[in-house]
């Protein structure tokens, strides 16, 4: 059963970094589709929660051809899966939105509340981490941003310090010849990942890799980036037989944790297939 | 069968059987005004929580909730001692089965036994006094699974319980060593079968009301309010007629809701010693962990046939996982037994059931009552067999299949039986479906089930099924039924099944149901009863109101005696002449006033008598399951499917296809997505993040090709459907991974990392014989 707590309603978002700032034991609620369950749960019992859903000048979706997309932080999935701009532009963000939790999810939980809750199985940063996204934060004393590959520490911990929230997402408008891609492996459909594998690849000429960024979700505490694989691709001309070495690669380097629903091995084996199969799809995509 | 039943009555058309009848409970429904014992509040309501053991197996040695009491807004708390102690079970026949204190006074058995419940003012303030309390355990050692339970050096869970076996059932008839004498081919398999979670919507809760005049009313969602009633007086030790049960709506109940629960025998003895009504609601965690569960099976199975596929002997050996109690386990013992001889004739079979006690939740029945088990088993094996002997699967099947008139030995007489229609109809599918991407197969499994179980170990002195028509003076009915609807629809079954017989339309008659002071003692919805049991009540009710006012216009008609007279929507009218009659309702007006304003009673009732051991009728059916796999990862997708199904005359088509494709996902959901697995008695999956349910993304289309029999001891020729189509899902999956790869998987459900597993295991293995 959810504690009882005192409930904070900024107006702005400058009220709310002054709340922010000013309560201790304060818990930030966006849509609340992860919040209310860990609080249900008995997991957390904040004193405060400050809600932001009502933070209009968070809610929205940017784009410009030099600077790349920004997302604010209350902007809901549903916002994002129906963007024309993210669609003509990044279309592996509204690929996977739409794989992303229930409708009724979407239309009320926000991506920044998804990235901030740092479940290592969420979605959408395996995506805007293959993107190069950065994450801008900030709190009453001032901004800042990070990439967000540096964004998460542990199971369910964050670079955010005390008072500050999380603003904004910044996508950058890929290179030219870039494609990503994402698949997550669940047992029923728009469950979280069992797994989850994001690849971008950027192509020199139409065979050979340029660059490639792999992310690795739910195989370790942080979405992690298989370094070793993306090494292993620079430079070479592709084909199915490199994809499937680097899913090798990707699968030794990683170190998902065993669980109800499937052991260290085949999860491990699971992010080999998927590696393999994302960056076909990538190169496909990036060859256009 | 309209044409057949046609011949037999010339002059019957239905007017209201299996036309588009919409539920009569939707709008109450769908509009938010059903009220669920979830949304009762009773004023000056407390309301409850439960304490649970954290261990499997452990001595109560103290309990001290002195601190408990302290709290401001807490009104009480009861232990084990505020009980009589009672034990108790539903097989009241047999006492040694009656194993259950549901505030067990010594000893707790399993994880999430109730052990102490308390009363607050609110609810926030019930769970937090929880901590409160302290429970001083000595903790035994436990075991979880059958196979060791019965080591003899096994922990000891209830005394004088050898083994801790807890029930053995026995089914025999043939002489199994001389027909297995006669068999060209034997074949023997083990097999395991998963638990599952009943997973109502609603989940359990109640809401008892003592009053100082010494009776006590429950709101609570279950599937049979007398037996509720009659269980609480046992374990209260006050008199049945004292207690009234109202469970007008109930969301779902599939089996796990016939037997006491946590919620109701503690929110009755709070409010019995505080006075005050109290209600208690499980949390979907306290579903999962303290009610009961589908029963987790090891089969044992060995089966002899003839070169030409015709089935000789069958031999089966069951280890059932009984949990800590008894519940309906044992009736789920029984009937897995009897299903795994079906729908085949065998010239001799052998069943020999045990059902164990471990320290895990207690299992039960469970939609389908140990028959989908059974199926798994049988319906896997049968398919091996076919390909061992290179036989057509179906023709196997079809050659060995019941027949109408068949008699199985000391067990029953198949009255009606359309499985051979049910064989042609998937192999037409099958034909029209072509060949098949390369990662996909066809899987088929044959099922069937009873029409409710004929067994009394309730011991009731009552009938089976009663039903009372009152017929008003506007010609309005109010049908009375001891039948429970909990979703299935049977309110509005048994209304189409009134209008029918009384000669009137569905917006006639006003059900009512879910009452114990207002309705008949009936033993409720559950073994896919009510159909054909309260249905014949219902239906020989209506008859005999529609006789008492017929004879009225009889008397009226001044007609030849010779002349039949009837009423069919509305109309009152003499057979042979249809185009001459009179209104129905101003019948009733005249009758009522003939009778010197003393109503017209219709009563009804139905006891099974001479039917055999298991039940009345049986359902039969064939389903063909397309599925998908992706053999990098070993993930299932079912894309399609066809299931033919004769359940004798259908009364609500609208009902029976939503029953079927609800069916469909439990079964497909056993087959290869629900799992609960224990760890050290744990239950690891106890939400819905974890345990895995269909959702409509997973469903495939589940059309139904309706088989066309009749059976005689239906209603108008009706028989069970809904629970029976539970059974072949699981069965059918596993065929078509066999079709596919060749693997033979011998557990359910079946997850993703088993198929790759069985699949690397076999590529192995044919590499290794190569070499
Ligand atoms: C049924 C269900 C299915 C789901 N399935 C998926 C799935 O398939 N894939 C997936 O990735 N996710 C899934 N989710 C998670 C869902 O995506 C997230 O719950 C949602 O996006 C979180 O956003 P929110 O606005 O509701 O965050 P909240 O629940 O309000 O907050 C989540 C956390 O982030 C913090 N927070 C929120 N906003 C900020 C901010 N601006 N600054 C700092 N901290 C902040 C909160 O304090 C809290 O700790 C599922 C959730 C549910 C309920």
């Amino acid at each position: 059963m959810i504690n009882d707590f005192n409930y904070l309603k900024p107006g702005t978002l400058k009220e709310a970094l002054a709340m922010y700032a000013e309560h201790d034991d304060c818990k930030v609620i966006c849509g609340g589709q992860s919040l209310l369950i860990i609080m249900r749960q008995g997991m957390i019992a904040p004193e405060y929660l400050l809600d932001i859903k009502h933070v209009d000048e968070l809610n929205y979706i940017k784009f410009d051809k030099k600077g790349g997309l920004k997302i604010g932080a209350t902007t809901t999935h549903h916002a994002v899966e129906k963007s024309d701009v993210v669609k003509a532009n990044y279309p592996a963000l509204v690929a996977m939105e739409n794989k992303l939790a229930s409708i009724q999810v979407r239309n009320w939980g926000t991506i920044c509340g998804n990235l901030a809750h740092a479940d290592p199985a969420g979605d959408p940063a395996p995506v805007l981490i293959a993107l190069k996204a950065n994450i801008k934060v900030g709190s009453a004393k001032g901004e800042r941003t990070m990439a967000l590959d540096e964004f998460f520490v542990d199971y369910f911990e964050t670079a955010l310090q005390k008072g500050e929230l999380v603003l904004e997402i910044q996508v950058p408008v890929p290179q030219p010849k870039t494609g990503t891609a994402y698949q997550k492996f669940n047992l029923l459909e728009s469950d979280m990942g069992i797994v989850g594998v994001a690849a971008s690849i950027t192509l020199n000429g139409n065979k050979k890799c340029k660059e490639a960024k792999i992310v690795l979700g739910n195989a370790g505490p942080i979405p992690k980036r298989s370094k070793r694989a993306e090494e292993f691709l620079a430079g070479k001309a592709l084909n199915d037989d490199v994809f499937t070495e680097a899913g090798k690669i990707a699968s030794e380097e990683c170190e998902p944790v065993a669980d109800i629903h499937a052991s260290e091995e085949y999860r491990k084996h699971l992010i080999s297939v998927l590696t393999k199969r994302i960056l076909k799809k990538a190169y496909e995509e990036a060859r256009g | 069968m309209i044409e057949k039943y046609a011949v037999l009555y010339p002059h019957t058309k239905f007017h209201v059987i299996n036309t588009h009848v919409r539920n009569i409970d939707g709008v109450a429904k769908v509009t938010g005004r059903a009220v669920y014992t979830f949304d009762v509040k009773l004023p000056g309501m407390l309301y409850g929580k439960i304490l649970r053991s954290p261990h499997p197996h452990a001595k109560i040695l103290n309990i001290d909730f002195s601190k408990a009491l302290e709290l401001p807004g807490v009104m009480g708390v009861v232990t084990g001692k505020d009980t009589l102690g009672v034990k108790q079970g539903i097989w009241r026949r047999y006492k040694d089965l009656c194993d259950e204190q549901i505030l067990p006074v010594d000893k707790v058995r399993y994880i999430g036994e109730p052990v102490a419940a308390v009363a607050a003012i609110t609810e926030e303030i019930a769970e937090k006094v929880l901590n409160l309390i302290d429970v001083d355990y000595e903790v035994l050692p436990a075991v979880f699974e059958p196979l060791d339970a019965i080591k003899k050096d096994a922990p000891e869970i209830h005394e004088g319980f050898e083994r801790n076996i807890n029930v053995t059932r026995h089914i025999e008839w043939g002489d199994v060593e001389e027909a297995f004498e006669e068999a060209d081919y034997i074949r023997e398999d083990w097999f395991k079968c998963g638990g599952q979670a009943h997973m109502c919507m609603e989940t359990r809760c109640a809401v008892s009301s003592y009053t100082p005049d010494g009776k006590l009313t429950i709101y609570h969602s279950n599937q049979s309010p007398y037996y509720m009633q009659a269980l609480m007086a046992g374990v209260l030790g006050i008199r049945e007629g004292d207690i009234r049960v109202i469970s007008h709506y109930v969301g779902g109940g599939f089996g796990g809701k016939f037997e006491l629960d946590g919620a109701i025998f503690c929110s009755a003895v709070l409010s019995m010693k505080l006075r005050r009504p109290v209600k208690i609601v499980y949390t979907r965690e306290e579903d999962f962990i303290a009610t009961k569960r589908r029963t987790p099976m090891y089969y044992y199975t060995r089966t002899g046939v003839k070169k030409d596929g015709t089935f000789c002997a069958r031999e089966a050996k069951v280890f059932t996982n009984g949990g800590a109690y008894t519940g309906m386990g044992a009736t789920a013992l029984y009937l897995t037994g009897f299903f795994h001889s079906f729908p085949y004739r065998w010239k001799a079979y052998r069943y020999d059931g045990y059902r164990v006690y471990t320290n895990t939740l207690p299992s039960t029945s469970m939609r389908g009552f140990g028959a989908p088990q059974a199926m798994w088993c049988s319906e896997q094996q049968i398919e091996w067999i076919a390909a061992d002997l290179g036989l057509d699967p179906i023709e196997m099947r079809r050659k060995n299949a019941h027949h109408e008139a068949y008699v199985i030995p000391g067990q029953a007489t198949i009255q009606s039986c359309g499985i051979q229609q049910c064989f042609d109809e998937i192999q037409k599918w099958i034909k029209t479906k072509g060949k098949l991407p390369k990662n996909r197969a066809i899987g088929i499994s044959a099922a069937g089930f009873m029409s409710g179980g004929i067994f009394n170990w309730f011991d009731t002195p009552y009938a089976f099924s009663a039903a009372m028509v009152i017929i008003n003076q506007d010609g309005t009915v109010e049908l009375h039924v001891g039948a429970q609807d909990i979703g299935q629809g049977s309110n509005t079954t048994l209304a189409i099944i009134c209008a029918e017989a009384l000669g009137v339309k569905v917006e006639d008659i006003k059900v009512h149901s879910g009452d114990t002071d207002f309705c008949p003692p009936d033993l409720g919805a559950w073994g896919s009863r009510q159909t054909l049991m309260a249905g014949n009540a219902v239906k020989m009710a209506a008859e005999d109101a529609k006789r008492q006012l017929l004879e009225f216009a009889y008397a009226q008609s001044g007609m030849n005696i010779v002349y039949d007279l009837d009423i069919k929507d509305r109309w009152v009218h003499a057979i042979a002449r249809p185009e001459r009659g009179n209104d129905y309702t101003e019948l009733v007006k005249k009758a009522l006033r003939g009778k010197d304003g003393h109503r017209i009673i219709g009563r009804g009732y139905y006891t099974p008598h001479r039917k055999g051991m298991i039940s009345p009728a049986y359902s039969y059916m064939l389903q063909g399951v397309e599925v998908e796999v992706d053999e990098e990862t070993g993930k299932i997708r079912l894309v399609d499917s066809l299931t033919a199904h004769d359940c004798g005359q259908p009364i609500n088509h609208l009902g029976l296809i939503g029953q079927l494709e609800g069916a469909f996902s439990m079964a497909a959901g056993y087959g290869y997505l629900e799992y609960m697995p224990y760890e050290d008695g744990k239950l690891m999956n106890p939400n819905l993040v974890d345990y895995k349910v269909m959702r409509a993304t997973e469903m495939p289309p589940t059309p139904v090709a309706e088989i066309d029999t009749y059976e005689p001891e239906g209603p108008y020729g009706a028989k069970e459907a809904g629970e029976g189509l539970t059974n072949p899902t699981a069965a059918a999956i596993g065929n078509a991974l066999f079709h596919l790869f060749g693997i033979q998987i011998k557990e359910c459900p079946i997850k993703p990392e088993m198929v790759l597993n069985t699949l690397k295991e076999k590529r192995e293995k044919e590499k290794n014989s190569k070499k």
